[in-house]
């Protein structure tokens, strides 16, 4: 599970236990455009429990033209994967797992019967 | 009732999807080219998610947007996955994501999963919550109306065959349940206690490697299970039992099964086949239980009950194919002519209850008139499964029992129109036998 997909969940990363650096060919047209989508408080959450590092605080000025800065966010968004650690929402405190690089999101019958 | 929806969707969907994974490949889904077309019409940057992804197949259609792939079925995501797919396990029901993310969403032979009315509208409600504003959201049902077949129920059961199939993958992405050899298939029941705790337990389909198999069943101990539950699980786990249950279906036992209405004893097999399921009113398949359908809710669009119809089931040869409507399909071998069917009988113009026909009909061609099979329209007409040449272990064991909701020409629309007022649909159209309907949300929207 990358930081970009992650950005999306409702619920949020509480631990790693193993995470892994893909590299990922560079796109600066695809990370400019994914930059006003990003939560950037989740992210930078996210960022602090991966314990990653040189991650932007927010946009820029001119953004779209610095390539330092979407090379910075394209390494965080999508070169690092969490392959082993849990998600928690952060209403219920309800967790999920990661494993093996796949969140698991399903709820169980009793908490779908609500 | 939904909850027994609920184990219903678990018994001939979930269940299904997780013991037939490991026959997948990206040969044997189809990719629709009009999907495709509208993936690649996203804009660059765009977020997309395909919600019941699969292996995949259309994550990667687009390089330039960021598509995720969701689906029930742990074995199929972790498929994806091996693929590069970002994916996760999650339930088209429950998403789990926040409001208004995706700039589109395909939902691609999805909804036709969904066993009542409500769990379908809640399903499209689900993606369009997290749509954008002026996202568009595709979605591709399975159409009644075919052009080779014809359903004659909206609510039904398709088996799937696997010895129509490839061999399985046997490389990673593959699940390690520990699965047999590929002659011996994950079934989807054995001895039926240990398979239903087995599956109880947890997401992981319990696959045990047996010859003979019956789905049925499970779907038994399931229903004994669910029995107190809901009057109609209760039904369709019975019916299946009495239909399953007999040790060869050679015709004179499938008569007996059918006329009697008593559990035969165990068959290690049974003809593919598509079983209608409709609202059961009056049984004639009552198996000593008189409420045989779940009363007062009985709602003929809403709820699945297991009735055969009026006379005996037709047993149809419906095996899916390779050209499915819905990629994700399994892919089986679509033989014309009927080739090689259940492991080597060759298909006669003749079918199982031959002699059960409603009007007694003479076997064969009468027969197939009215038959309903759950095929896509580039695939033959059915070839009827010569069920007295086969032996009983060479049949089912095999077979999946996968329950779809066929939609009527707009019933999609309508159901959009009236119950999912914060899309508006774009466009719609029949797909190779499914209908589709691309809409767009609201941009004003609470």
């Amino acid at each position: 599970m990358r930081p970009l997909t992650h950005n999306l969940l409702s619920s949020h990363v509480r631990g790693a236990t193993e995470v892994r650096i893909n590299p990922v060919e560079f796109n600066p047209d695809f990370i400019a455009r994914m930059i006003p989508k990003v939560e950037w408080v989740l992210l930078l959450e996210a960022a602090d429990t991966l314990h990653l590092v040189e991650v932007p605080k927010e946009p820029i000025q001119g953004y779209e033209h610095n390539e330092e800065f979407l090379r910075k966010m394209h390494h965080v968004l999508l070169e690092v994967e969490v392959l082993e650690g849990t998600l928690q929402c952060p209403e219920s405190g309800r967790l999920f797992p990661i494993s093996r690089g796949i969140p698991s999101m399903l709820l169980s019958d009793e908490e779908t019967e609500t | 009732m939904d909850h027994a929806a609920a184990q219903l969707e678990k018994q001939h969907v979930h269940d299904v999807y997780e013991s037939t994974a490991p026959y997948f490949s990206d040969l044997q889904s189809k990719a629709w080219p009009r999907v495709r077309q509208f993936l690649q019409e996203q804009k660059p940057g765009s977020l997309i998610a395909d919600i019941g992804c699969g292996t995949g197949k259309y994550l990667r259609v687009n390089s330039q947007v960021y598509t995720m792939g969701c689906d029930y079925c742990a074995p199929l995501v972790e498929i994806a996955r091996s693929r590069g797919c970002e994916v996760m396990v999650c339930d088209n029901l429950n998403l789990p994501f926040r409001d208004q993310r995706f700039d589109a969403i395909i939902s691609i032979g999805v909804i036709h999963h969904f066993s009542t009315k409500q769990r379908r509208i809640r399903a499209i409600k689900e993606m369009a919550r997290i749509l954008v504003p002026g996202g568009q959201l595709m979605i591709y049902v399975w159409a009644m109306e075919q052009k080779n077949r014809h359903f004659e129920k909206q609510d039904v059961l398709v088996p799937w065959n696997k010895a129509l199939c490839p061999q399985p993958l046997s490389e990673a992405g593959q699940p390690g349940r520990g699965r047999g050899p590929p002659q011996h298939p994950p079934c989807s029941a054995c001895r039926c206690s240990d398979c239903f705790e087995g599956r109880r337990g947890s997401k992981r389909s319990h696959s045990v490697d047996c010859d003979t198999v019956l789905a049925g069943a499970c779907c038994a101990s399931t229903a004994e299970e669910g029995e107190g539950e809901n009057g109609f699980y209760s039904t369709l786990g019975k019916s299946f039992r009495s239909w399953f249950s007999s040790r060869s279906l050679d015709e004179s036992t499938l008569r007996k099964q059918v006329e009697k209405v008593r559990p035969l004893k165990n068959t290690g097999s049974w003809a593919n086949g598509t079983i209608s399921i409709q609202p059961s009113r009056h049984s004639s398949f009552d198996l000593g239980h008189p409420e045989t359908s779940s009363t007062g809710e009985q709602n003929a669009d809403e709820e699945v009950f297991v009735e055969p119809s009026q006379g005996p089931l037709e047993w149809l040869r419906a095996p899916t194919t390779r050209k499915q409507l819905n990629g994700d399909h399994p892919g089986v071998m679509r033989r014309n002519g009927g080739g090689n069917f259940l492991g080597g009988t060759n298909a006669k113009e003749n079918c199982v209850d031959e002699d059960n026909v409603e009007e007694g009909t003479a076997p064969g061609s009468k027969l197939w008139r009215r038959v309903s099979a759950a095929d896509s329209t580039d695939s033959n007409p059915g070839d009827a499964i010569p069920v007295e040449e086969q032996q009983p272990d060479a049949l089912d064991s095999r077979a999946f029992m996968r329950y779809y909701h066929v939609f009527r020409e707009g019933e999609l629309c309508g159901l959009l129109k009236e119950s999912v007022s914060e899309l508006h649909i774009l466009s719609s159209g029949n797909d190779h036998g499914n209908w589709c309907v691309i809409a767009e949300k609201r941009e004003s929207c609470d």
